[in-house]
């Protein structure tokens, strides 16, 4: 095939076609700065069994960036956010929403349709984090608005690794939860937040999400163990014993499994990497560490005996267990092996360093 | 070498679309087993189309057929010209569909249509050659994009999710597998275009395939490892959602998945571009008087407006099925049916030099 | 007077320049007749008479003097007044209807060699191509000082001869290329070629095309070198450099020059000028995608900047780019134009009071202006300044599409270019041909 030359009148027909095109072809145009970013999403139910969503708006405007919240309620999250969009100048784009809020009432009635339906829609990226408000949402985000500190960027702030998060609050991200619907063997933990007295939120532990549903509530201390079981580096993490407090600066997992007729055992030996860092009267390194590693377990034993009545499985055990029960066998993973699961755990701690000071 | 790479771009554009979701569809563990399935049967079907068209040097596959008789002529090139066509249409109309669904939401579907078409057309109508200098040009802008994408999609990973390992034979007739050799043999048919311009290696081509077999299978992996099998059936395009759950800080863009896609499309205008090519070479060796540029516009203005025609997925879908039996055909057909013809010629040769 | 001095002046006498002047040489009277803007009289005529001289005091007959001079023809006169207007001085002997058409001393009409006025070297040879196809000859000679080196010289043109030469090296060269241009330029030389455009089509190459077909440099080194590399070069008399056939896509990034630098940093500066490419493609399509069509790509405190940035700006990002990058080829074209004295003024205006004040008075967003500036000065990093003017030319076309489609019209236009490119030929050798042998060292 050989190129054709182009005649003359070939390139007059293209550039109108190209006019006309552009005439025309400006359908998803919409400049930056007339499209207004949300970057927290809050969803709370009222008495009507409608959503009322509660939308942290950023605003540029002259030299910094000015928050405030706006509301709006519909039938559907969709719904409300249009609403809102009808009542502002500029569009509401959905697309940098990193935070996604929801009241405690509605977690607890059931967030299933709410995760599917952000996972469905291309505007909210299924990496973005999901919490659960503790307070009334409205009192929190009328609280936030009075607040003098509020950044652009805050809430998420908060849960950046290299900004202001801490081992001890779960990260979660909604497809995450939409897989934890779906899944046979998972489940998972989404931080439970309140305002602060002092600082602008506060973690008061953490919801155990089953189906979609909220459960359970487990404390700060037992997140920490979620997150270690969810290889979250726990590092930086401040544990306080009656005779010293120490940091953890590592951890690593050594699990041994066994099913014995439907019975599964579970043997885990987690290896700490502590440093002291206070020392409260004389106290010695032995002591230091028989008292964290009793402290620890203490802490998960209760903890999945919490978790074992409300058959959430939050720590991933079940998957550790793929490879002995069959996959039919899987979907009644929550019901009958999980409840009947004895584990023990040991805590081995190694103290690397103990600072400038010397303890014996 | 151009082939080569020709033959690994339009793969990699099929392959992580559509093959997933078929394929964990199309089965509930060891999907393994369903991948290795389709690369044995895609390696052994290669390996012997090559070998019967090394028997015909410098030929192309109109000629070679069209020089053994009529009633082989109508045999396999009629419905390797109507699979060329079916596959521009649905390719067209089905990566359009996605575009829509994962990038542009304000945009009408005509008007990437014809984006994508017109830019296939005007690569297909400067030739052969043009197709595969472009291919490379863009395999070295791109693929470095894809492979990296691909390597981070490893980050959510969690591989315990891989064991339930046995597998049965099950989902061979499953429909959505059948439908997942989709992405097999759209792309090999070029090979036997290519002949008269360019000459490769059969060894390399291999090499080619040989390097695919990774991707076809972390493409089914990936999202059953991050997901689950259960939650990644209920995804439409799993290794899309896969790729959004990514969460690279350091990056100045927030969404990589735009890039991974946006790569892949364009490999896409590619493959649609060599499709057309080869529709056209079949059409101007029945027509040899129309000008090849005409027909390919006129091949490109009927394959849009019937476009136009389908009206949602479901139609696409029911055209997808439609065209599997066609494919599976083609796939049998036509690799054994020159190796045939080739070794019949090579003994009928030797026969008179005896 | 004789008749032929009466018709050579009936045709030449109006011209001013036309000089007559009777001279004896060797005991014959002769009319020297040429132009004196052509011919440096005084010194032609003192070689003239000392050539007589030596010849005369050897006793030899005036014959053979005749013939070491020049060439003796009989009774031409079209041919005599042709020669002229070459610059040829022509001797007649009086009363006879001979005369010889001799190659005098010309008059200093040429440019000296001199440093390359539109390329810049840094650490390499620096001298350049004048306007005088010899000259420019007699360099490539010397430097390439082989016995292969093959010169093939035409008289191309209607109304008026201009010269061109084709030089290749015998053994290296490809000899279909070779052989295409030389039938091409046989074919067409009555055709006029004293601009790339006119020999363009002589050569047979489509007019509307937007890669130029040559590659067009002024340092002997580079042409020599590609000499070397199997290339053929084009000279055309007033032109002052050569042209290299058949241009390829990675001469947009090497130059021979690189060679004087150590082996990674040519790899370096190759890289660079790749990416440079990459960017002024891409970036101005790229702001138009991310504002308009596409902004979650960004990172949201990108995003906010940026909206922060555009407020107040009255009209759409594709509008915005379009109006400062119209303004940015306006000041290009006019710095070309403009004298020496007055070009550094205007140029401040445009830089400081256009580009700062626009940003002030919230015409455009003063990111927009980062962007323009990254685009331009990549545009010039690219080698040669015909490639780096149709690289421009593209960028529009991905604005255009990145504008309606976002990223995937940006994806769309960079395979457009790509496609452009793989379809352009020369003679059948593609614009994307990458020598894949060893004796290269590519960067990438």
């Amino acid at each position: 095939m050989k190129p054709i030359n182009l005649k003359s009148k070939a390139p007059i027909t293209v550039c109108l076609l190209l006019a006309m095109m552009t005439l025309t072809g400006c359908w998803d145009i919409r400049d930056i700065n007339h499209r207004t970013l949300p970057v927290v999403l809050g969803i709370s139910t009222d008495e009507d069994g409608k959503y009322k969503v509660f939308l942290k708006i950023v605003e540029p405007i002259e030299d910094n960036l000015e928050v405030k919240v706006v509301t709006g309620t519909g039938e559907t999250i969709s719904h409300a956010v249009d609403v809102i969009s009808r009542n502002m100048e500029t569009s509401v784009d959905l697309l940098h929403v990193k935070v996604i809020m929801i009241e405690r009432k509605t977690a607890e009635e059931g967030m299933k349709d709410i995760i599917a339906g952000f996972m469905r829609s291309r505007e909210v990226s299924p990496k973005v984090l999901i919490a659960i408000c503790d307070q009334n949402m409205d009192e929190f985000f009328s609280i936030l608005t009075e607040s003098k500190e509020l950044h652009g960027t805050n809430m998420f702030d908060y849960f950046e690794k290299n900004a202001g998060w801490n081992p001890e609050i779960a990260l979660t991200r909604i497809w995450e939860v939409y897989r934890s619907i779906h899944s046979y063997t998972r489940d998972v933990a989404i931080p439970l937040l309140m305002t602060g007295e002092t600082t602008t939120y506060k973690q008061v532990g953490s919801a155990v999400i089953k189906n979609g549903k909220m459960v359970e509530q487990i404390s700060n201390d037992e997140t920490l163990l979620f997150n270690a079981f969810n290889n979250e580096s726990t590092h930086g993490q401040i544990e306080v014993l009656d005779h010293a407090s120490v940091m953890i600066i590592g951890n690593s997992m050594d699990q041994h499994i066994e099913l014995t007729d439907k019975q599964p055992f579970l043997q885990s030996r987690i290896n700490l990497k502590v440093v002291v860092l206070e020392t409260r009267g004389k106290t010695s390194s032995a002591m230091i560490k028989k008292e964290l590693s009793h402290l620890l377990s203490g802490r998960f034993s209760s903890m999945l005996a919490k978790l074992q009545e409300s058959e959430a499985d939050i720590l991933g055990l079940g998957q550790l267990y793929r490879t002995k029960i069959d996959r039919n066998e899987l979907k009644n993973w929550r019901s009958i092996y999980y409840p009947n699961l004895k584990s023990d755990i040991q805590f081995q701690i190694d103290i690397q360093n103990e600072g400038y000071l010397k303890t014996t | 070498m151009h082939v080569m790479l020709m033959y690994v771009i339009s793969h990699l554009g099929l392959i992580f679309f559509m093959y997933p979701g078929n394929v964990i569809s199309s089965t509930e563990q060891g999907h393994w087993l369903p991948v290795l399935v389709g690369v044995v049967i895609h390696f052994i079907f290669i390996t012997i189309y090559m070998k019967g068209l090394s028997y015909f040097p410098k030929k192309d596959i109109i000629r070679i057929y069209a020089g053994i008789g009529k009633g082989t002529a109508i045999l396999f090139i009629a419905p390797v010209f109507l699979y060329f066509c079916m596959i521009l249409l649905i390719t067209l109309r089905a990566y359009s569909e996605i575009i829509t669904i994962v990038f542009l939401s304000n945009t009408p579907l005509w008007a990437i249509m014809l984006l994508l078409i017109s830019i296939s057309t005007y690569i297909a109508a400067k030739g052969a050659e043009t197709i595969f200098r472009t291919g490379l040009l863009l395999s070295l802008l791109f693929l470095p994009i894809i492979i990296f994408i691909f390597f981070t999609s490893f980050q959510n990973v969690d591989w315990r999710y891989v064991v339930p390992l046995d597998a049965d034979f099950g989902f061979i007739i499953k429909r959505t597998y059948l439908e997942s050799f989709f992405a097999f043999s759209g792309g090999f048919l070029f090979l036997g275009f290519v002949q008269p311009y360019f000459s490769y290696n059969r060894k390399y081509i291999l090499w080619a395939a040989a390097f695919l077999i990774p991707f076809f299978l972390f493409s089914v992996y990936i999202p059953v490892l991050t997901f689950g099998q259960a939650t990644s059936a209920t995804t439409f395009l799993p290794y899309v959602v896969a790729v959004d759950a990514i969460n690279i800080n350091w990056l100045m863009f927030d969404r990589v998945t735009m890039f991974f896609l946006l790569s892949l499309i364009s490999f896409i205008m590619l493959y649609l571009a060599l499709v057309s090519w080869k529709t056209i070479r079949i059409l101007t060796h029945y027509l040899p008087s129309i000008k090849p540029v005409k027909l390919l516009l006129a091949l490109s203005a009927a394959v849009y407006l019937s476009c136009f025609f389908i009206q949602d997925w479901k139609d696409v879908e029911k055209l997808f099925w439609w065209n599997t039996f066609l494919r599976f055909y083609i796939l049998i057909a036509v690799p054994f049916s020159i190796f045939f013809f080739g070794r019949r010629i090579k003994r009928k040769g030797k026969n008179e030099t005896n | 007077m004789d008749r032929f001095v009466i018709e050579i002046k009936a045709e030449l006498g109006n011209n001013g320049d036309f000089h007559l002047q009777r001279d004896y040489l060797a005991d014959a009277a002769v009319m020297l007749m040429g132009f004196n803007t052509l011919i440096d009289f005084i010194k032609t005529r003192t070689v003239l008479h000392k050539h007589a001289e030596s010849i005369l005091s050897q006793n030899q007959p005036s014959e053979d003097l005749w013939r070491a001079i020049g060439e003796v023809i009989e009774g031409d006169v079209r041919k005599a007044i042709s020669s002229i207007y070459e610059g040829k001085l022509i001797i007649h002997f009086e009363n006879t209807s001979r005369f010889i058409i001799m190659e005098p001393v010309p008059a200093m009409l040429d440019r000296s060699i001199d440093t390359p006025t539109n390329e810049n070297v840094i650490k390499g040879a620096l001298d350049s191509f004048t306007e005088g196809i010899d000259a420019n000859i007699g360099i490539v000679r010397k430097l390439v000082n082989s016995e292969e080196i093959r010169i093939d010289s035409f008289s191309a043109g209607h109304s008026r001869k201009n010269k061109l030469s084709l030089l290749y090296i015998d053994g290296q060269a490809d000899m279909d290329l070779v052989n295409s241009i030389r039938d091409n330029i046989k074919k067409n030389i009555q055709m006029e070629a004293c601009d790339l455009q006119g020999l363009a089509k002589m050569l047979g190459f489509p007019s509307w095309n937007a890669i130029s077909k040559f590659n067009t440099t002024e340092l002997p080194h580079h042409a020599v070198q590609n000499l070397r590399k199997g290339k053929v070069v084009l000279f055309v008399d007033r032109l002052p450099f050569a042209l290299i056939l058949p241009s390829l896509f990675w001469d947009m990034f090497a130059i021979e020059n690189d060679r004087n630098f150590p082996l990674p940093l040519m790899l370096a500066i190759r890289l660079i000028r790749i990416i440079g490419i990459l960017i002024t493609l891409i970036t101005p399509g790229l702001y138009v995608a991310l504002v308009s069509v596409n902004p979650e790509v960004l990172q949201l405190q990108l995003a906010l900047s940026v909206a922060q940035s555009r407020e107040g700006v009255p009209y759409p990002a594709l509008v915005e780019i379009f109006f400062m990058l119209l303004i940015l080829e306006l000041i290009l074209e006019a710095s070309v134009r403009l004298p020496k004295s007055i070009g550094p003024t205007i140029t401040m205006v445009g830089g400081i009071i256009l580009g700062q004040a626009a940003v002030e008075a919230k015409l455009v967003s003063n990111l927009l202006i980062i962007i323009l500036a990254a685009t331009t000065i990549a545009n010039s990093t690219i080698v040669g300044f015909q490639n780096s003017v149709s690289i421009r030319l593209f960028k529009y076309a991905i604005v255009v599409l990145a504008a309606i489609f976002g990223i995937l019209g940006l994806v769309a236009g960079l395979v457009f270019v790509g496609a452009y490119l793989a379809s352009l030929n020369t003679y059948g050798k593609s614009y994307l041909y990458l020598n894949l042998k060893g004796n290269e060292s590519n960067g990438g």
